[in-house]
């Protein structure tokens, strides 16, 4: 058999199984979404490989059938924060219940990938002048500490000091 | 948190902005609040991110394993169109070609000019919980049962990095990646990665030694 033949086999095997992987084909497609959902909240592509990988195994053989797509993701979703939460539990060393209930991940909304830029930007709107800046400048700009102290005409160890205030400060804040 | 926070948050920042895993230690928690922010702003940076063609074949790859009843099987991750169909005419190479293959580890380690090493008195060990140590170039995690003492290699199966002992779960977490090892090297977490390596270990005279290297 030459490889197109087998390639036209394998096609013929995906074009005659449709209903056996309905749940599965939502999943996957899904899966995208929980992807964007946790990379909002690590920060980096491995981790937020892992996790997605974590997810998808976890999740998918579980799934019915016929359930709605609505629960698919609902399910997904309550699975992926299920993941972050033991994602930082592990690597801070901290128990689930001591990682205070606002530092593990709030509920998706819909869309959750979309939601991620503007929580952000409402919460540097709530910060200082400065604090919003150094944090702009870090991150969104990807400014490195001494660039950031001569845009703000400082020194690079008065900017960490800041950029850690900052941080404080904005892990206090509440986006509606 | 050892040294100045700032300092320490820093490092944590200047890593995420570089792309790079997030690498935390026990002292970190006492800045959960600023960590898991840099983290949310760092991954925001970019804006939304998509899954890179290469994981999505891994994934793929993963889904595709018989896991047992229940589990997605190989014609319902073809179905899912992750790319599978071109994997399945070419016998799986194009997935296998973006991972590295997997690490045997099952072996118990056996150093070719091993020799044992004194590393710990039997009353140094609390039943059900794991204790680290190293014998020369092997380092293991100890684990008392009764009168008796397996041990486990401290090295991760998957990353090369070192485990620590997660006496709240009672498990070995690898602070790479979530992986997590059961005492007795098995993975407890649902990646599945190979066992650990066990170490030679024995008891003399209510002394622990583990075959080591000089």
């Amino acid at each position: 058999m030459t490889q197109d033949e087998v390639a036209d086999q394998a096609q013929a095997e995906v074009v005659e199984l449709p209903a056996a992987s309905r749940a599965t084909e939502i999943a996957v497609n899904e899966l995208e979404l929980v992807y964007a959902f946790i990379y909002a909240r690590v920060g980096n592509r491995a981790d937020a490989e892992d996790l997605t990988q974590q997810v998808a195994l976890k999740a998918i053989p579980r799934l019915r059938q016929n359930a709605a797509a609505s629960s698919i993701r609902g399910y997904l979703f309550a699975t992926a924060r299920s993941a972050l939460g033991g994602f930082w539990s592990t690597r801070l060393g901290l128990s689930e219940a001591e990682l205070r209930e606002d530092l593990l991940p709030a509920p998706a909304t819909d869309p959750p990938s979309e939601e991620g830029t503007e929580t952000v930007q409402r919460i540097l709107a709530e910060l200082s002048d400065n604090y919003r800046r150094v944090l702009e400048l870090r991150f969104l700009h990807g400014y490195s500490l001494k660039e950031v102290a001569k845009e703000m005409n400082s020194t690079v160890g008065a900017i960490k000091v800041m950029q850690l205030r900052a941080l404080r400060a904005a892990a206090k804040v509440r986006p509606e | 948190m050892n040294g100045k926070r700032e300092n320490r948050v820093e490092k944590i920042v200047s890593d995420l902005l570089r792309g790079r895993r997030l690498k935390l230690r026990g002292g970190d928690a006492e800045e959960k609040a600023a960590i898991t922010t840099a983290a949310r702003l760092a991954g925001v940076r970019q804006g939304p991110q998509r899954m890179q063609p290469a994981f999505r074949k891994r994934l793929a790859r993963a889904l595709e394993q018989p896991q047992g009843e229940g589990w997605v099987t190989r014609r319902a991750a073809l179905v899912a169109g992750l790319g599978l169909a071109a994997g399945a005419a070419a016998g799986g190479f194009a997935s296998r070609a973006f991972e590295p293959q997997p690490v045997h580890a099952s072996d118990p380690i056996r150093p070719s000019n091993g020799r044992w090493i004194d590393v710990a008195a039997m009353g140094d060990l609390v039943e059900g919980q794991g204790k680290r140590v190293t014998a020369g170039g092997v380092g293991a995690f100890l684990f008392r049962h009764g009168d008796e003492v397996t041990a486990v290699s401290s090295i991760c199966s998957h990353l090369p990095c070192e485990l620590w002992w997660d006496g709240g779960h009672s498990h070995l977490v690898c602070p790479c990646h979530p992986a997590t090892f059961a005492a007795d090297g098995h993975p407890s977490d649902p990646y599945r990665h190979s066992a650990l390596n066990k170490v030679y270990v024995r008891v003399v005279g209510g002394r622990v030694e583990v075959l080591g290297t000089e």
